[in-house]
């Protein structure tokens, strides 16, 4: 591959890196935390671009530095990770990773002292929260309504769950977090994948070895909520 | 104007076009305009090709394949920065003075000065080339490279959070992948052959006398951030297409075999290609397992994926990743759970 597709390939690279930090679609890839160094990313690798393509047209057409050293065909890779950004835009991570996950329910390794539940009537719980509480069967939920974000699966058991993803880096380490609904008519016509608030009470025990450790929550109110910023739990 | 030597006769975009079978009248097709070309084909076809990829499994590689790409590109700059500093400012002579004359007494010191790289293993495959083009014997860069992304001081913080009432799961990962890197530069220093590193990875950096260290930098690292980028892209498809195939379900179904959890484990941690900051945490929620497994995870992590391999193949070839890459393995499992056995109080 020639110098000068190179550096437009760092270019476009760069670009694509700057684009999803500045909409903020990068929170459908990796933690807010990484941003900075996205950015920083982003502009290091458009600097070095620029910075060839200007030190080229400086020296002319025929500019010597880097001839004859080729890094054959592997560069022509990086075009796939500015085509998905640019033009594909992969979603956030939903149902189907949730399903496919379905095997490694992670029991959080926590201690067991829980403080109180925010005061109010229906308090609005972190998925991960939630579960950690009910798989420890901690008595501070018990007989309290609480509020979850989240999004619908649809099990091939028939069940309906209520889903969040909880990632530790990037969404490749993505595992997920299902609470079981129940308690009310039409559950199974939710729509896969769509979000919604829903207002309920833990079952309590619920969360054992037998249900994998998934907790069920007795609905009382539900209602379609826009997908946050922010698509998963840290 | 140099005949363009580029090799737009393999790409596999424009099959043909490129490569006429009788020397054309007109000019070979340059790189540069089969990148228009496909640039434009790619916009046009947006719409259909957004309609083929709208399967959920697809769906959920290609967010894997762009969250692996965007999560390591940091790090990976963070590698050609530091190896283009090196090249620029640190002349061959001030690192051989730095490092002990003998290679066997070296090694640990490139496994120790590991924990001075805070990053994950992207950032440590153009550092090693570099350490190894700068006249460090290989066996020095190597342990580099297989130390500095899991002893540094970011992982191991990240793995006191991540196992909050296990400390010593901190101090068993350190001395497991100390272990292997020190192991493994010991082994290349008794065994390793200089031939099975490709030639282009030893050759010293082309010396530009009349310019400054600021264009050597830069050079260098526009340099090595091209000719490893793409290998990163390519073990990013590899984790993600593996992502997908690979059923977690297998997991649940290890619980109390220690000795089959182990094997699994490694094998998994080869696959997932986790960032070694984020692997920490996925180590900690497979807590149907024991420690010594989990330990395992750790330790091969860093040292041996997919995304790793692919980038010691571009960096050394792939004569010396088929090598590397499998000794490396075996030798990390071997260290985890020694490791598992002296500091966790044995495999259980």
């Amino acid at each position: 591959m020639r110098r000068e597709t190179q550096n437009v390939l760092l270019v476009l690279l760069g670009g694509a890196l700057l684009k999803i930090a500045w909409t903020g679609s990068y929170l459908r890839y990796v933690k807010p935390s990484l941003l900075p160094f996205l950015v920083a990313a982003g502009m290091v690798i458009l600097a070095l671009g620029m910075v060839a393509i200007g030190r080229d047209l400086r020296a002319g057409r025929a500019s010597d530095i880097g001839h004859g050293e080729h890094a054959g065909r592997s560069p022509w890779l990086l075009l796939l990770p500015v085509l998905a950004i640019f033009l594909v835009s992969p979603p956030a991570l939903g149902a189907d990773a949730v399903a496919r996950s379905a095997g490694a329910v992670p029991v959080p390794e926590r201690s067991i002292d829980f403080p109180p539940l925010p005061a109010g009537p229906a308090p609005a719980l972190r998925m991960s929260d939630f579960v950690t509480r009910a798989v420890w069967n901690s008595t501070s939920l018990h007989g309290r309504d609480v509020r979850l974000l989240g999004f619908v699966v649809h099990d091939t058991d028939g069940g309906s769950y209520l889903a969040r993803l909880v990632i530790a880096c990037c969404a490749a380490d993505a595992t997920p977090l299902k609470v079981r609904l129940t308690g009310r008519d039409g559950l199974a016509g939710l729509p896969q994948d769509g979000w919604f608030e829903v207002r309920g009470q833990v079952v309590p025990g619920s969360a054992g070895p037998d249900s994998r450790f998934v907790p069920a929550l007795t609905v009382s109110e539900l209602r379609p909520a826009p997908a946050p910023a922010a698509p998963y739990e840290f | 104007m140099p005949t363009p030597t580029s090799p737009v006769t393999g790409h596999a975009r424009t099959p043909g076009r490129a490569s006429p079978p009788v020397p054309a009248p007109w000019r070979r097709l340059t790189s540069l305009e089969v990148l228009c070309a496909v640039l434009v084909l790619a916009l046009l076809a947006q719409r259909p090709l957004s309609r083929i990829l709208d399967v959920p499994a697809i769906r959920t590689g290609a967010t894997v394949f762009v969250a692996v790409c965007v999560q390591a590109m940091p790090f990976l700059v963070l590698g050609v920065l530091v190896s283009g500093l090196i090249a620029a400012f640190v002349p061959p002579s001030a690192l051989r003075r730095v490092l002990p004359r003998r290679t066997s007494a070296a090694v640990p010191v490139a496994g120790v000065a590991g924990m001075l790289l805070p990053g994950c293993e992207c950032a440590s495959v153009p550092v090693s080339r570099r350490l190894m083009q700068q006249g460090v014997p290989p066996a020095v860069a190597l342990t580099f490279l297989l130390a500095a992304p899991a002893v540094n001081p970011v992982v191991l913080v990240s793995t006191v959070v991540a196992f909050p009432g296990e400390p010593r799961m901190v101090a068993a990962r350190f001395l497991g992948s100390l272990g292997t890197a020190v192991v493994m530069g010991w082994l290349w220093t008794r065994f390793g052959r200089v031939e099975w590193i490709a030639k282009r990875a030893l050759r010293q950096p082309p010396r530009y006398p009349d310019r400054g260290a600021l264009a050597v930098f830069t050079e260098t690292a526009r340099h090595d951030l091209v000719a490893s980028g793409g290998f990163l892209v390519l073990g990013g498809l590899t984790a993600a297409a593996l992502n997908v195939l690979v059923p977690a379900s297998w997991m649940a179904s290890l619980a109390g075999q220690v000795l089959l959890g182990i094997l699994v484990l490694a094998l998994l941690a080869v696959v997932l290609a986790l960032c070694s900051e984020a692997d920490a945490f996925v180590a900690a929620s497979l807590s149907m397992l024991p420690l010594p497994p989990r330990l395992v995870f750790l330790v091969v992590g860093p040292a041996v994926d997919v995304k790793l391999v692919a980038l010691q193949a571009g960096a050394f070839g792939r004569g010396f990743a088929a090598r590397f890459a499998p000794l490396t393995f075996v030798v990390a499992i071997g260290c985890a759970v020694l490791a598992g056995v002296l500091v966790l109080g044995g495999v259980r």
